[in-house]
């Protein structure tokens, strides 16, 4: 395939110094540099991907605008991508703007939340990713500037910058970037994916409004049911402190815990009806934390933080030593679904390979 | 020399226009478009008394959307053609 016509305006720069200048100054960057999208690079991207420019990755739902192919492409050179990241991104944009997911709230929101990019199937390992120490930080390149991409479409396709259409009163460092690679081959567990519809032969995204990571810590027990208690506490601790509403929580276990619930013989599915039946609060426990007006005659009302256990996401991620464990709450989990999309590059059809795997939404 | 793109939308804005100021709220029927947040029933109710009380306005109804993070909801919208006035765009 030749360079394809690009739409896009062009501007032209002196030199990699002036080209920062040109985009940051005109709000086009998350403040970091950037890597100057140029024709090729751009090209080169929709190559990979098997994408003409004026492909139409989807509609945003509220306001209505387009988003094609040229625009994303060139969005993920400037955050780092390489061509073979691309699909990646594709994928996860798509599954963005699946109306459950609710785009224009989760990133307009005061509640400040990013979008967690879960990657799972053979493209993670094709692309160099890590799943490994430092999973939800800097672990890898690929996983890094993926992540990255989305922000930068949300801010130059949406307007999505701080006191534009993004309201967040604090937001979290996932806006930078909100990327894992699962764990697969350090697990005999299914994949998220696979646990949501897609089979492991197929690479996937799942993308969910989430807020910050919180970290807890239980090295001092074997037991299962110990184990999850420490991370259902912890979500009983976001329920009364942020958000009562039930919705996809992800928890992401290390291996060092892995081991424990794996030897007990504990899948994923008794993972998450574990902790879907002990993670749940009385809203009578608001006035524990200072919230006592708003608990109202409804005191003794149950409130479960998963309407049902497969809401829970079950991610193995994090380097090899350590008890740790992460709890990733929703945004908003009774508004915005995550959803889980499988990988491709079908010019007419969109990325879902037809009849093989649905949406998977919770 | 490098030629770098636009990252944007590039969308021109849209081609409407304000509609004509109303010379006087008084005797007018006003809808409130609350996204149904809690702190908006307080809100609301002191803006329907400064209204009244200040600016003559003869009614106020109060239209709840369901989700507060997602566009009014289709009726919200078309019912709104039965006002003079319409206040919405409230944040939290």
């Amino acid at each position: 395939m030749g360079a394809p016509a690009l739409a896009s305006r062009t501007y032209d720069v002196d030199d990699i110094f002036a080209a920062q200048e040109l985009y940051h100054s005109n709000g086009w960057t998350d403040g970091l540099p950037v890597v100057p999208p140029t024709s090729e690079t751009v090209g080169a991207c929709l190559d990979w991907a098997g994408m003409p420019p004026d492909q139409l990755v989807g509609i945003e739902p509220v306001r209505e605008r387009p988003i094609t192919a040229e625009k994303l492409a060139i969005n993920a050179v400037m955050a780092g991508c390489l061509p073979m990241h691309f699909p990646v991104v594709v994928a996860a944009w798509t599954a963005m703007l699946e109306k459950d997911f609710l785009l224009h709230g989760a990133s307009a929101s005061t509640g400040g939340s990013a979008v967690l990019l879960v990657l799972n199937g053979p493209i993670r390992q094709e692309i160099g990713t890590s799943g490994g120490f430092n999973a939800l930080g800097s672990s890898d390149r690929a996983t890094s500037v993926i992540g990255r991409a989305l922000r930068l479409t949300l801010i130059n396709q949406l307007d999505v910058r701080p006191g534009e259409i993004d309201r967040s009163t604090f937001g979290h460092p996932g806006k930078f970037s909100y990327c894992i690679a699962e764990d697969e081959e350090g697990t005999e567990w299914n994949s998220l994916a696979e646990e949501r519809g897609v089979p492991k032969e197929i690479s996937a995204v799942t993308v969910m409004a989430a807020g910050a990571p919180r970290q807890i810590m239980n090295e001092w027990t074997t037991e299962p049911e110990e184990i999850l208690e420490t991370f259902a506490a912890e979500i009983r601790a976001n329920m009364r402190g942020y958000s009562i509403w039930p919705g996809n929580y992800a928890v992401v276990i290390p291996p060092q815990l892995r081991e424990h619930l794996q030897s007990a013989g504990w899948s994923k599915s008794d993972v998450a009806q574990c902790i879907f039946e002990r993670a749940r609060i009385h809203r009578r426990e608001w006035a524990n934390v200072g919230k006592g007006k708003v608990v109202r005659d409804r005191g003794d009302t149950e409130y479960p933080a998963m309407e049902s256990p497969d809401q829970l996401m079950v991610i193995a991620a994090g380097g090899p030593a350590g008890g740790f464990g992460m709890v990733i709450p929703p945004w908003l989990g009774h508004k915005s679904h995550a959803v889980t999309l499988p990988i491709g590059a079908c010019v007419d059809c969109g990325p879902i390979p037809l009849g093989e795997a649905p949406a998977a939404q919770a | 020399m490098i030629q770098v793109l636009d990252p944007t939308h590039e969308a021109k804005p849209a081609g409407v226009q304000r509609a004509a100021r109303m010379p006087s709220l008084a005797g007018k029927n006003v809808a409130f478009v609350s996204n149904g947040k809690e702190g908006t029933v307080g809100f609301f109710k002191h803006m329907d008394a400064l209204l009244r009380a200040e600016l003559g306005v003869a009614s106020t109804e109060l239209l709840v959307k369901s989700n507060y993070s997602a566009p009014a909801d289709a009726h919200i919208m078309e019912g709104l053609h039965a006002y003079d006035a319409v206040v919405t765009g409230l944040g939290d």
